[in-house]
């Protein structure tokens, strides 16, 4: 019985040590550029590389006096702008979507999949097309319309379920009591969904902040986002890789800590809904 | 008093519930729907950028589709695609489910590192993109100085004809192995405890544990997370378009990318137009099928 014990321990142990070797191989990629982004020009192409080296910031502060901030708050404004219209519109679709229980919805259902699936390139082309005569190409305005092709889909089938699970004689009450339809919406539900709301519009910002293909072709250089700029540090401006570290890091930070917020729900955001993690 | 009130609910709600969907189904028709109607006829005509006459020429609609099926460099993506499809798809199941089955054993030091295991799939696509670009280029990559260290003499793989292909596939393996890790454990946290119980009674070796009780569970789940990546891996970009280019020649060159390029590289709109209408075709096919096998709403929890 004891060796069956000691070899369950040392088991358990081996696992946890390869759970670790893994993690620590995921993570290096991720590291090593967050590392390059505090190194000189010299000291990125030093190998071995030095543990303890002269930190830097030279290569934020070299951003932070170039094109690249406006950039950056282009992709802050469009981010934000893009959350907070999908909501508008796309919660008290969601909140009657979820209480009507129509035909239609099958319907409805795969066409908001499709649109959350279907390739980029397929919007790209007739926005670009139909943008070039409306004036629309390299503005912010032009950005937050095609993200509500994916942002405004996330909304209606990420708060669906939040709302199912509220109890339907909530209303009723309150529509006895003398409010309006909207008087219930507005002072009973909205507050009650708050934590659904929040995640999603963590979701819906950290897909339009995320955005690549899009703004890589609708924008030229009024309206760049923070990605795009990133890349053209590579294309353009010959290889100053601490910068290209330093623009991708700052990227990726907020990223990174509204992910955390919202990790229960990334299955669910993924999935464009379809499933809930 | 109170009786009509309440009568007048169901009438009251139907009208605002009216109110509540029609915005969204009218922009959502007019940022979707109409832009697809607007790819599908642009298909249709031989619409060359440079070339403006051509914008609305339906004098042959069926001109890019018979292109369609001449041309070889589609061909060749499609093929590539088949490859960049398939191994993605296959190794990121594979190594999810293993990282997922790793970190299913009780323990805190696994539930904490489960966290870590999410990053590469949250991070934006293009400081993806990036980190992959820095290992993948000699003078300032520590794997290849790792290599030289030990002797080894490894091309620049991103530029190599051997493995150019095969160093996409590990970057986009990187990124989202964790998402089939996400749903498997989900997956398995609902897994019945007696079930465990029942198997573990009746003398199950551990590997038989996870052979014939645990895979039958989660297949569902894996079947699903692949077809998810399937579609996704269709529209592979950022790491294409900062990696390789589509290079060496067009090795890497997939039918999303090869479509990108004829329309704005090439501006030949019509004729992309005419491939992207097939990969939506594809995409929708995909997106019902998964439909049809899942349902919607299920829940992993």
């Amino acid at each position: 019985m004891s060796t069956e014990a000691s070899v369950r321990r040392r088991d358990r142990f081996l696992m946890q040590t390869l759970a670790v070797v893994l993690a620590v191989l995921t993570l290096a990629p991720f590291l090593w550029l967050l590392v390059m982004s505090f190194k000189t020009n010299a000291e990125i192409f030093r190998f071995p590389p030095r543990l303890l080296f002269d930190a830097t910031l030279a290569n934020y502060a070299a951003l932070w006096t170039s094109e690249f901030r406006s950039s950056f708050s282009n992709s802050l404004i469009v981010s934000v702008a893009s959350t907070l219209l999908s909501l508008v519109i796309g919660v008290p679709a969601a909140y009657a979507l979820s209480r009507w229980t129509s035909r239609a919805s099958g319907t409805i259902t795969l066409w908001v999949l499709a649109s959350r699936m279907a390739p980029p390139i397929a919007f790209t082309i007739p926005y670009f097309l139909a943008y070039r005569h409306l004036e629309l190409l390299d503005t912010l305005e032009g950005l937050v319309i095609i993200y509500l092709t994916f942002n405004l889909s996330l909304v209606i089938w990420m708060m669906r379920p939040f709302y199912d699970q509220l109890p339907r004689s909530l209303e009723e009450a309150a529509w006895i009591d003398g409010a309006t339809m909207w008087q219930g919406f507005t002072r009973i539900i909205l507050p009650l969904s708050g934590p659904g709301l929040a995640a999603t519009a963590i979701l819906c910002f950290l897909f339009a902040w995320n955005d690549f293909f899009f703004a890589l072709i609708l924008t030229r250089t009024q309206a760049m986002t923070a990605p795009v700029a990133v890349v053209n540090f590579m294309n353009y401006e010959g290889w100053e890789w601490g910068r290209i570290a330093a623009g991708g890091t700052m990227i990726m930070l907020p990223v990174l800590v509204f992910s955390f917020i919202v990790r229960r729900y990334l299955v669910a955001g993924l999935t464009g809904g379809a499933l809930k993690g | 008093m109170i009786s009509s009130r309440s009568a007048s609910f169901a009438g009251a709600q139907r009208r605002f519930f009216v109110w509540c969907v029609a915005p969204s189904l009218a922009v959502l028709a007019i940022v979707t729907l109409l832009p697809s109607l607007y790819l599908l006829a642009t298909s249709f005509t031989p619409l060359n950028l440079t070339r403006p006459e051509t914008q609305w020429d339906f004098s042959q609609p069926l001109i890019s589709y018979g292109q369609l099926l001449q041309d070889d460099r589609l061909r060749n993506s499609l093929w590539v695609q088949v490859k960049l499809s398939f191994w993605t798809v296959l190794l990121q199941l594979a190594i999810g489910l293993g990282v997922a089955l790793l970190l299913n054993i009780r323990s805190r030091l696994l539930e904490a590192l489960r966290t870590v295991f999410l990053i590469p799939m949250v991070l934006p696509p293009i400081v993806v993109a990036i980190i992959w670009k820095v290992i993948y280029t000699p003078d300032i990559s520590p794997m290849h100085g790792v290599f030289k260290a030990i002797g080894w003499n490894v091309p620049a793989l991103i530029t190599s004809p051997d493995w150019a292909l095969t160093s996409i596939i590990i970057a986009d393996t990187w990124e989202w192995s964790p998402f089939t890790m996400l749903m498997v454990l989900a997956a398995l946290q609902m897994m019945p405890q007696e079930l465990i119980d029942a198997a573990k009674v009746d003398g199950a070796s551990p590997w038989q544990l996870t052979r014939y009780v645990t895979l039958p569970f989660i297949k569902g789940v894996l079947l699903v997370a692949g077809l998810f990546r399937l579609i996704d891996s269709i529209k592979a970009f950022p790491l294409i378009y900062i990696l390789t280019e589509g290079g060496p020649g067009s090795l890497t060159e997939v039918t999303n990318y090869y479509s990108f390029l004829q329309a704005f590289n090439f501006s030949y709109l019509g004729f992309s137009s005419a491939i992207t209408v097939v990969l939506l075709i594809a995409t929708i096919a995909l997106s019902w099928l998964i439909l049809r096998l899942v349902g919607w709403g299920m829940r992993v929890d």
